[in-house]
């Protein structure tokens, strides 16, 4: 089960027509496609659309009773190969991921479906992982789009817009039998609002229809001489269709003024960012209303030629707002004006930046560099300075120390880095090649373990040019969520086939963690919609590895031991190690509230949880350098002739144990202790307790008497 | 072109911490109470543990009626338009202060608490970064600031941290809601309602400044020293300037209880010597640094943690209690604990009588049978008998300490640091205090210690080239400093190679 649960909301995809949504933006999309009567819908979960998966996950009951199909696919790349349903029939279908790494991995079926074209609608929902929180390279959607000619809706983030727009991209799709892509930014996924809702549509045509009455057509076939006509029906059928539905269904919008000889052409998705900047500036109030013409553009890809010689043909100058580059938009308009012959001015990149998100702070400056120059007067007074004072920014700068994302409290994905870190000490540094997921985490203190990472279930790949002999072999991570996305085949078949020395670690932590905690193949968790317990050793022992040891992430001796004959053995071929161990944000999630209950219902319960005992602790922080837990942190030195500050186990401990076992491990100091809190105890506990605490206190009584033979006694 | 303008709210917090719950809090509120409400967020792996921001603003239902309109809400904060900045930890506000969120208009509400980052954590000595340069920003820059400490409340309470913030929120009046408004959403939310009822109600409490001051313990009567500790005291008190009265009594304390009265009688004798040189190079007209600060250390090095000290430490009553307090136990719950301690053959040979225990390090033999029952960690319950009466037995070997291997080499140590310093005071007072201060380094078991002694020794020994050196106090000072940056001693190195460049350039 994923890591939030959307089973209460999901109610909400039943509402009716007139009815009021309110919610997630993600979950908005979820009830437009229900509306658009959608066959089937599938994707990989990623921020910022994991919520769109678990929604859809969760609404499987709902889905089923329209007649809709939810695929959890396999990656990127098959979930845009299912959208092959609509090449043939009059299916609609959806397909999401996470952008643009997720696009990267799909291109290849993107590219066939868009050659092939379709006659059901096929929408890709693209969650555009871009700016602040992003945790990918900073790419936009918008070539590929292009490369393959599919049409890039860019809505407004407001939910109507949203929603309309899923309904409107499916009716476009099919008007000129063309994927279309709805891109939608990190902020417009996860806001909250409302819209109107409409009744639910099942499919008029539907997927058992299509698999009993099969329709082939060597045309719509990626195959010569159907590929050379493809590209000539992009040009000559698709492309024009696909304007003259744009125009008709007026997809852009022309908002603000309609006169003035300065006007600015916007991406639909910045729109109200460049709102609240207008606003700021005193050029529009908080209803966008506003005496400057703007082309809003919900739909960027393709540019509608007359719309814009239109908008520009009366003015001077037009400000391009066009997020990232390369600024392909701006570079169209300009075409665009050249062949008019239009002598209209485009200031885009040369007064925006060129690179990062364009912020409400950033189109202020924009605004007032554009008008400056091509409106003097149109801003009242100059931009009032919010930055701070030198001073104060510097003290801010000197005082606030960063803080990086790290492994969770209790995270079984620590103690496999602790053991990494242990062995390069007695063997020295590894060429570590990394992955995607929570485990790329070791790349950032304490740990600084970690090469490079170049996409999900490509550690093991990242490391293949070191197939060679060596003094050392290589270590690569991948994530279970990794393993089965790709690095199964691309990971250790290729490793197998290519007589691989090297080690590979694959964290089996029962989920697709980073992502959200989605069930996976391999997952331990019953699931009722999915098959799961299909363990990754049997899977790799099946590709031929034979040297494969799974285990416990938390018994750190063992790890250490494990990694070193990995890194040592004399066995030739690929080896690999399985971390095992569940993630602890699903485990506490499960586990927390029935240990409440037990408690609650008086049953006997041990709840264990660390800690450190300042007497003996010298305040050295090694402990803190293997290990990186949240929750083990430092304190004032109690004790008034030391001076730096002692460790601290806090409140959020949930007893995972790593500290006593690399207080163990690397030797370190004999102040962890694990405390075991017996809740409920039973009569036989009371009594052995008693005995105990009888003998002890009697001796600890003895040895206070003496001690207060040394009494410095107490200083009024 | 001038209407309503929006009600601004950043929230900015932690992965984990509940900011997405306060986030939906507070759209409930506005929804409640005739404002159209959006919330936005970035999430991803920001929400482990990482920095993040959560963004909330309101807009009258009434004006958007009037305008026959829906109000453009925008999807993040701009710098200079915030109105409200809640930050769930001291440094956060400071990072919405970084980014321009709080100004005149802002009215900030934050809790003081510290989650120290990884690089305040990391160093070998104190990276803690300083909370109240942060404070005295927000207080200057901000419109108005509200601040406490709401991780405690959240203890205190037993509920989260999110529930003291939104209790501060209604406590700050800073949103036109009465607070009622905002227990029913809490109540509506369905989850732990009454701890969160609870937390907010402090929350609310704290920020209205009514919540009842907390009464502090009553001092502790005065009782007279041990006969036997009384003539130390005593001496203590006659012979020492009252500068360093503090410093020298905790030092006696620790070395009396480490051994004996006898032991505190050599610890003051040291002492003397040093008040004397002291004296003799106008300690007195600097406060008696010298003497406070190889007060403070030779106690530390006189009262080393062997196993005999462990074991002892590990065995006393008042530390069951601490732990029981620490860990929160009830009365009518059962605590076990077990302490994870590695000690190794050189431990063992350092409570070891010398000339076995020397014996014992030097014979392979030996030390490989030894290894067999010293090779692995231990885990000890010290709340059962048997783990008890163990650690009881080692700190009953508390008397033979004297004729111990480690007894004999710390006093070797203590004797020529104490004759360093002696060298060196008459030439540069400063220096001797530095050199005194160097034993900050020595601290730790087992290879943390032994790195501990490298670093010191390198120094000490480096110290031998740029002696000669102006401001040579200063340069110790740093070394000092850069050792207790990294384990891989990489400062040190870098700040070595300085000082030697120094003097070639």
């Amino acid at each position: 089960m994923a890591e939030r649960s959307f089973a209460k909301e999901v109610q909400k995809l039943k509402l009716g027509k007139g009815e009021t949504f309110h919610g997630e933006g993600i979950l908005a999309v979820t009830k437009a496609l229900l509306q658009a009567g959608v066959s089937y819908v599938g994707g990989y979960q990623g921020a910022p659309i994991s919520h769109l998966m678990d929604v859809l996950s969760d609404a499987e009951p709902i889905l089923n009773d329209l007649g809709v199909h939810f695929e959890t696919s396999a990656s990127e790349a098959a979930a845009a190969a299912m959208l092959a349903a609509s090449v043939n029939y009059p299916l609609r279908g959806a397909v999401t991921w996470k952008s643009t790494v997720g696009t990267n991995v799909a291109s290849d079926a993107l590219a066939s479906v868009a050659s092939s074209g379709v006659m059901g609608g096929a929408l890709i929902i693209v969650g555009e992982d871009y700016g602040e929180g992003s945790s990918i390279m900073q790419e936009r959607s918008h070539p590929f789009a292009m490369k393959s000619q599919i049409w890039l809706l860019d809505p407004r983030p407001n939910l109507t817009s949203i929603t309309q727009m899923v309904e409107k991209g499916f009716e476009l799709s099919e008007a000129s039998n063309t994927p279309v892509m709805l891109e939608l930014r990190i902020r417009a996924c996860h806001v909250s609002g409302s819209f109107t809702a409409k009744d639910n549509v099942s499919p008029t045509f539907t997927l058992a229809e299509a698999m009993e009455n099969p329709v082939r057509d060597y045309g719509r076939v990626v195959l010569p001489p159907s590929n050379f006509v493809h590209e000539v029906e992009k040009v000559e059928k698709r492309w024009p269709a696909a304007v003259s539905y744009i125009k008709k269904h007026r997809l852009n919008e022309f908002l603000g003024g309609s006169t003035g000889d300065v006007g600015i052409i916007v991406q639909g998705g910045l729109y109200n960012t460049l709102m609240r900047a207008m606003q700021l500036a005193g050029l529009a109030d908080n209803f966008g209303r506003t005496d400057i013409p703007i082309y809003c553009l919900n739909v960027t890809y393709p540019m509608i030629e007359d719309e814009v010689r239109g908008f520009c043909a009366d003015k001077r100058a037009v400000l391009m707002v066009e997020e990232g580059q390369p600024e392909y938009i701006e570079q169209v308009l300009n075409t665009i004006l050249r062949q008019a012959d239009l002598q209209t001015r485009i200031v885009g990149k040369e007064i925006l930046p060129r690179a990062g998100e364009y912020t409400g702070q950033v189109l202020r400056d924009g605004l007032q560099a554009f008008f400056a120059a091509h409106a003097p007067g149109k801003i009242k007074g100059a931009k009032p300075d919010q930055s701070l004072e030198a001073k104060t920014q510097k003290q801010l700068v000197q005082n606030v120390p960063p803080r990086p994302v790290g492994f969770c409290t209790g995270c079984p994905e620590r103690p496999v880095f602790t053991a990494m870190k242990l062995i390069q000490r007695e063997l020295g540094d590894f060429h570590v090649s990394c992955d995607i997921g929570c485990h790329l985490f070791s790349i950032l203190p304490p740990f600084n373990i970690g090469n490079t990472t170049m996409g999900y279930g490509l550690g093991w790949s990242g490391a293949s040019a070191f197939n060679t002999a060596a003094g050392k072999r290589t270590i690569s991570i991948m994530g279970d969520g990794g393993f089965w996305h790709n690095g199964l085949t691309s990971g250790v078949g290729g490793a197998v086939f290519n007589q691989n020395d090297n080690v590979l670690v694959i964290i089996d932590n029962g989920y697709s963690a980073a992502t959200g905690g989605q069930d996976l193949l391999s997952s331990r968790a019953q699931n009722t919609n999915r098959i799961t317990g299909q363990p990754i050793e049997r899977a790799v022992r099946g590709l031929g590895v034979n040297w494969v040891r799974p285990v416990n992430t938390y018994d750190l001796g063992k790890m250490v031991n494990t990694l070193r004959e990995a890194l040592t053995t004399d066995v030739k071929g690929p080896k690999i190690i399985l971390a095992q161990s569940e993630c602890m944000l699903n485990k506490q999630r499960r586990d927390k509230p029935l240990e409440r209950k037990a408690i609650q219902d008086g049953q006997r319960t041990v709840k264990t949880r660390f800690g450190v005992d300042a007497d003996t602790c010298t305040g050295d922080h090694a402990c803190i350098r293997l290990s990186g837990c949240p929750s083990l942190t430092i304190a004032d030195n109690p004790d008034p002739l030391r001076e730096d500050p002692v460790t601290r186990v806090n409140n959020d401990c949930v007893g995972c144990g790593v500290c006593g076992e690399i207080a163990h491990a690397a030797i370190l100091c004999p102040s962890f202790y694990r405390a075991e809190i017996l809740h409920n105890p039973t009569r036989w506990d009371r009594a052995r307790a008693a005995v105990r605490h009888g003998v002890i206190s009697f001796l600890q009584g003895r040895a206070d008497k003496k001690r207060t033979r040394y009494s410095f006694g107490e200083a009024s | 072109m001038k209407t309503e303008r929006p009600i601004t709210i950043a929230i900015t917090a932690m992965g984990g911490q509940g900011g997405g719950v306060l986030a939906d809090w507070i759209v409930g509120l506005g929804q409640n109470n005739g404002y159209l409400a959006q919330s936005t967020s970035v999430p991803g792996v920001a929400q482990r543990t990482g920095a993040t921001i959560y963004y909330v603003e309101f807009f009258p239902k009434e004006a958007a009626k009037k305008a026959k309109r829906d109000p453009i809400l925008a999807m993040m904060p701009v710098p200079g338009d915030v109105d409200i900045v809640i930050a769930s930890e001291m440094m956060e506000a400071g990072r919405a202060l970084m980014r321009g969120f709080v100004t005149g208009r802002t009215t900030l509400i934050a809790s003081t608490h510290r989650v120290y980052t990884i690089s305040e954590k990391e160093p070998l000595g104190d990276g803690r970064q300083d909370p109240d340069a942060v404070m005295a920003l927000a207080t200057k820059t901000a419109g108005r600031f509200i601040a406490f400490d709401m991780d405690a409340a959240a203890n205190a309470t037993g509920s989260f941290i999110s529930s003291v913030l939104f209790g501060a929120l209604a406590g700050s009046e800073a949103l036109p809601f009465p607070r009622p408004a905002y227990e029913k959403i809490i109540k509506q939310s369905g989850k732990a309602v009454e701890a969160n009822l609870r937390g907010f109600a402090l929350g609310f409490a704290n920020s209205t400044g009514s919540a009842p001051a907390k009464a502090n313990a009553p001092a502790p009567a005065a009782t007279p020293p041990a006969p036997v500790i009384a003539p130390l005291m005593a001496r203590l008190g006659d012979d020492f300037s009252p500068a360093c009265h503090d410093m020298l009594r905790h030092g006696l304390k620790r070395v009396v209880d480490f051994q004996d009265p006898a032991y505190g009688t050599l610890y003051l004798d040291r002492m003397a010597a040093v008040y004397e040189l002291d004296k003799a190079y106008s300690g007195a007209r600097r406060r008696w640094r010298l003497t406070r600060d190889v007060a403070r250390y030779l106690a530390l090095k006189m009262a080393y943690e062997d196993t005999v000290r462990v074991a002892d430490l590990k065995t006393r009553a008042s530390r069951f209690a601490r732990f029981a307090k620490e860990v929160g136990a009830k009365d009518d719950q059962i605590i076990t604990i077990t302490e994870f301690m590695h000690p190794r053959v050189e431990e063992l040979c350092d409570i070891l009588p010398a000339p076995l225990g020397r014996f014992v390090l030097r014979s392979s033999g030996a030390k490989a049978f030894l290894g067999l029952f010293f090779g692995k960690g231990r885990r000890i319950e010290t709340t059962s008998l048997r783990g008890f009466l163990l650690l009881s037995m080692i700190s009953a070997l508390k008397p033979l300490r004297r004729s111990s291997l480690r007894f004999g080499i710390e006093t070797t140590r203590i004797t020529d640091w104490l004759d360093s310093i002696t060298r060196t005071a008459p030439v540069n007072y400063a220096l001797a205090c530095e050199l005194a201060g160097l034993q900050r380094l020595l601290k730790g078991y087992g290879d943390t210690y032994d790195r501990g002694m490298k670093n010191y020794a390198t120094i000490t020994e480096a110290l031998g080239t740029f002696a000669d050196m102006k401001n040579v106090h200063k340069h110790v000072k740093t070394l000092k400093e850069s050792a207790l940056k990294d384990e891989d001693g990489l400062a040190l190195k870098a700040a070595l190679e300085k000082l030697q460049n120094g003097r070639t350039t």
